[in-house]
């Protein structure tokens, strides 16, 4: 009897040691990474609002990290519009070399408060005891919320910007600053937590030492900002590819004014002579960079031409500066449809295995202006097969048939979509497709033969005896 | 076009039936051209006959002289009697024995070879004395009408494309720097399209109700139908009352938005103010309480320091100019030529919302009821009782406020 017990209870003592250890080993294969010395700058010159951070992480547990979290509020997440990440190469200051690394959004599932987290894939595994300098940059829109929400047309706009003073981060920071710059002396106030100063245009917070993972020290900052608040809330771009050797494209247009929305009298005597005091939150120009070589622009909206726009061209780019019917203040809309033709042969190339690609960049050509919804229409050239799109961030792809001028099956379209687009999101992106060379001849042996039916018949009806009796 | 006068006597010289009808026609639409310039359209045949007869009259000398002078030509019978036959139907001289005619001159008579038709050597009463110039003299003078009717054309071509072309919404005008181009129309158009809600209403006189539905896309009071005359006349009623009559025969008509056309600023005169005369006198005609003559200062409607107070007090006028001292300091109207009689005044039942960027196109808002009137106090005045006697003092007059 006793020795049944014992023997049970050496059993179950060594299952609790075996489990313990387990644990124990589970809990010490886990990287535990500590961030030594963080420096964030926070810009808010512009309407979208651009985060540097400078993160040097230490791998303190006992076995290589691959990867590291960056961690975000949940109302910052939502207008997140691109996050970009680089590990610095090299010792010395001026060589300094960066290998940009991939970043997905990915969910934990213990995340305090709603946080959501990125992960950045590194691209050699981060050892025990080493520390790598990484430069994280992010892209924040719709962030600064007018307050007051409605000016008038002689007051200038104040803009609130919510953060934290201390960086949101899964892991523990040593070491901190943030440094906020605003685009002009002016801030009406800024909550003033410990360690606050505010030099000119930038308000410090920090250095903080020793803080624990997602500790979070909420801040205003309330400030005027009289840059102008372009945004384009639904932007169509038509690229139609013509293979007799034009690209055509269309773009539609609804461009708002999203500052402090415009409230009382609109005077214009007072906005004609008194322009710097008058207005200030209003613009009038926008600028659209274009490519080189382009011809055939118009612009115009639903009434008619617009006849106040200028295009210059060069030999490495065009800009093109238009200016809509009237200056748009907060609240304003104006929507106008912008069109130009581009030579084929600096975008239509041919890949090495015999497909044909389409390489034109992304994004709206409008300088400084955030696009709430962004839809991209490829009209790839009758008898297209296989179409696909190649982009280097993740949009919504599908595909549409849309007919033509003497289209028989259609001509294939590929949509891409992509909501919260920013200028940094100007990069080309390719869309591969395979054409049979002989299709070219389609179009003309259609309309040859139209014509040489029409004369046929009409020769045979001449010579046609159709009568009943001679 | 200044050969018509020399179509007219050569219409006289045969006058038959056609040659006169032609000659009444042309003095008639003279007339009626003269009265109001848009029946210079009832001219234009006229005119074009009468140069063409005066035209072929002239040819047909010019190329008869060459062929009698030219040896070798068939048919150089003196009694050419031949005229006849211009371009247009004119000249049928059907009288006299014709039987011996083998063949009707056709259409072509300018050309050289016109057979003799009409032998008619019997016709010694028709025979006048037909003019024969030198040759050298009847060559030169046929190119030189063949080099006017050229130039003509090429003038009549520029003429329609500068002076008949234009879209009269979009207006042009040329100065040392290049070519200036006022669009205010359509930018007014545009900022009603894009910034008022969809169902508010416009009023504006009628010129501008097609355009206002079609462009701006909003509901207006009248249009260009004009079918409507009381409808028209209060518009017009408004436009010529003060502002609080105005605000409250609007806010009647559920108007949010009063649109005027004010050329002062640029020198453009078909504005609001040169039409103001039509929404006195079209209002006065349904509403007896707008008189013309409380309008006119020495027959003729004024808006400088000499304009009845009447005017100056009148929605159009306060509307068209309101804060236009500004831009120059004096308020000089550049349609007017003169500088403006009331220049600081201030709105108080509407207010600006836009204005277009040479001033052309003014929209105005109507400013939405106060919740408090302040009503006239009655002789008890204590402070406590002042809100009720200012309400019963406005339920007794008729209250529009609410």
């Amino acid at each position: 009897m006793e020795g049944l017990l014992r023997l049970r209870l050496a059993l179950v003592f060594s299952v609790v040691a075996h489990l313990s250890l387990l644990v124990r080993s589970s809990s010490l294969s886990s990287p535990e990474l500590q961030i030594v010395n963080a420096e964030r700058r926070i810009d808010l010159t512009s309407h979208i609002v651009r985060v540097y951070l400078t993160l040097k992480v230490e791998n303190a547990g006992t076995s290589p990290a691959s990867e590291i979290l960056l961690a975000f509020p949940p109302t910052q997440v939502d207008r997140i519009a691109l996050v970009k990440a680089a590990a610095t190469v090299g010792k010395k200051k001026k060589k300094k070399s960066h290998l940009p690394l991939d970043v997905n959004p990915i969910a934990l599932p213990v995340a305090p408060n709603g946080t959501k987290h990125f992960a950045i894939s590194l691209s050699n595994p981060l050892g025990v005891g080493e520390s790598e300098t990484l430069e994280v940059f992010y892209v924040l829109t719709h962030s600064l919320e007018p307050f007051p929400v409605e000016i008038s047309q002689s007051e200038s706009q104040l803009v609130h910007y919510h953060d934290s003073a201390i960086i949101l981060s899964p892991y523990l920071i040593k070491q901190q600053i943030t440094v906020i710059k605003t685009p002009s002396t002016k801030v009406e106030s800024f909550t003033k937590v410990e360690l606050t100063d505010r030099a000119g245009t930038e308000i410090k917070y920090g250095p903080y030492d020793e803080r624990p993972p997602y500790s979070f020290s909420p801040v205003i900052v309330h400030f005027e900002n009289n840059n102008p608040f372009a945004v384009v809330e639904e932007l169509v771009r038509e690229v139609e590819i013509s293979h007799w050797g034009s690209l055509q494209i269309t773009e539609h247009y609804k461009l708002v004014n999203a500052g402090a929305r415009h409230k009382g009298i609109f005077s214009r005597v007072e906005y004609q002579s008194r322009q710097s005091l008058s207005g200030v939150s209003s613009f009038k120009h926008l600028l659209a960079r274009l490519p080189p070589r382009v011809h055939s622009a118009y612009y115009r909206d639903d009434i008619g031409n617009i006849s106040s726009s200028h295009l210059r061209t060069d030999s490495r780019k065009s800009e093109m500066e238009i200016e809509p019917r009237y200056p748009l203040f907060g609240g304003w809309k104006a929507t106008f449809v912008i069109g130009y033709g581009l030579p084929l042969q600096d975008f239509l190339f041919e890949s090495p295995d015999g497909r044909r690609y389409l390489n034109f960049s992304f994004g709206c050509p409008l300088a400084e202006t955030v696009v709430d919804k962004l839809t991209i229409k490829v009209v790839l050239p009758e008898g297209s097969q296989n179409p696909s799109a190649v982009v280097p961030f993740p949009v919504e792809q599908h595909l549409e048939t849309s007919y033509s001028y003497l289209d028989v099956i259609g001509r294939t379209v590929v949509v891409l979509e992509k909501e919260n687009v920013v200028p940094e999101h100007n990069s080309p992106f390719q869309v591969y497709y395979n054409f049979n060379p002989i299709f070219m001849l389609a179009e003309p042996l259609m309309l040859a033969s139209a014509f040489f039916l029409f004369f046929v018949a009409y020769v045979a009806y001449l010579h046609i005896d159709l009568s009943i009796r001679k | 076009a200044f050969l018509v006068p020399a179509g007219i006597i050569a219409c006289f010289l045969p006058l038959s039936d056609a040659s006169s009808f032609v000659v009444l026609y042309i003095v008639t639409s003279v007339y009626f051209s003269g009265v109001m310039v848009r029946l210079m359209l009832v001219l234009a045949p006229a005119a074009c006959i009468m140069s063409g007869i005066a035209l072929s009259e002239a040819f047909d000398v010019f190329t008869r002289s060459i062929k009698f002078q030219l040896p070798g030509v068939s048919g150089n019978s003196q009694n050419d009697a031949g005229d006849a036959s211009s371009g247009s139907v004119v000249t049928q001289k059907t009288d006299k024995n014709e039987d011996s005619v083998k063949e009707r001159p056709s259409k072509k008579n300018k050309k050289k070879e016109k057979e003799n038709v009409e032998k008619a050597s019997i016709k010694s009463q028709i025979e006048k004395r037909l003019l024969v110039l030198p040759l050298e003299a009847s060559v030169i003078a046929i190119l030189l009408l063949v080099l006017l009717g050229a130039f003509y054309v090429v003038h009549c071509v520029w003429a329609a494309a500068e002076a008949y072309s234009a879209p009269s919404i979009v207006l042009t005008s040329y100065s040392h720097d290049g070519l200036h181009v006022f669009d205010d129309f359509r930018e007014a158009y545009a900022w009603l399209r894009h910034n008022t809600e969809v169902d508010d209403k416009v009023a504006s006189w009628w010129d501008y109700g097609y355009q206002t539905t079609a462009m701006a896309n909003r509901t207006v009071i009248v249009d260009n139908n004009t079918w409507n005359n009381t409808h028209i006349a209060t518009v017009g009623t408004a436009m010529s009352s003060p502002e609080k009559a105005a605000w409250e025969i609007f806010n009647s008509l559920d108007v949010k938005y009063v649109l005027v056309v004010f050329g002062g600023l640029v020198g453009y005169s078909s504005d609001d103010i040169n039409k103001f005369l039509w929404m006195v006198r079209i209002g006065g005609g349904v509403f007896p309480h707008i008189k013309e003559p409380d309008y006119l200062r020495d027959g003729q409607y004024r808006i400088d320091s000499q304009a009845t107070p009447t005017m100056l007090n009148c929605l159009m006028y306060k509307l068209s100019y309101y804060r236009f001292v500004e831009t120059d300091g004096k308020g000089f109207d550049r349609v007017r030529q003169t500088e403006i009689g009331k220049k600081y005044f201030k709105l108080t039942h509407f207010e600006e919302v836009f204005t277009t960027h040479h001033w052309m196109v003014r929209i105005y808002k109507l400013k939405p009821p106060k919740n408090r009137i302040r009503g006239k106090a009655k002789k008890s005045k204590s402070k406590a009782s002042s809100t009720t006697t200012s309400r019963r003092s406005g339920t007794r007059k008729k209250n529009p406020w609410h």
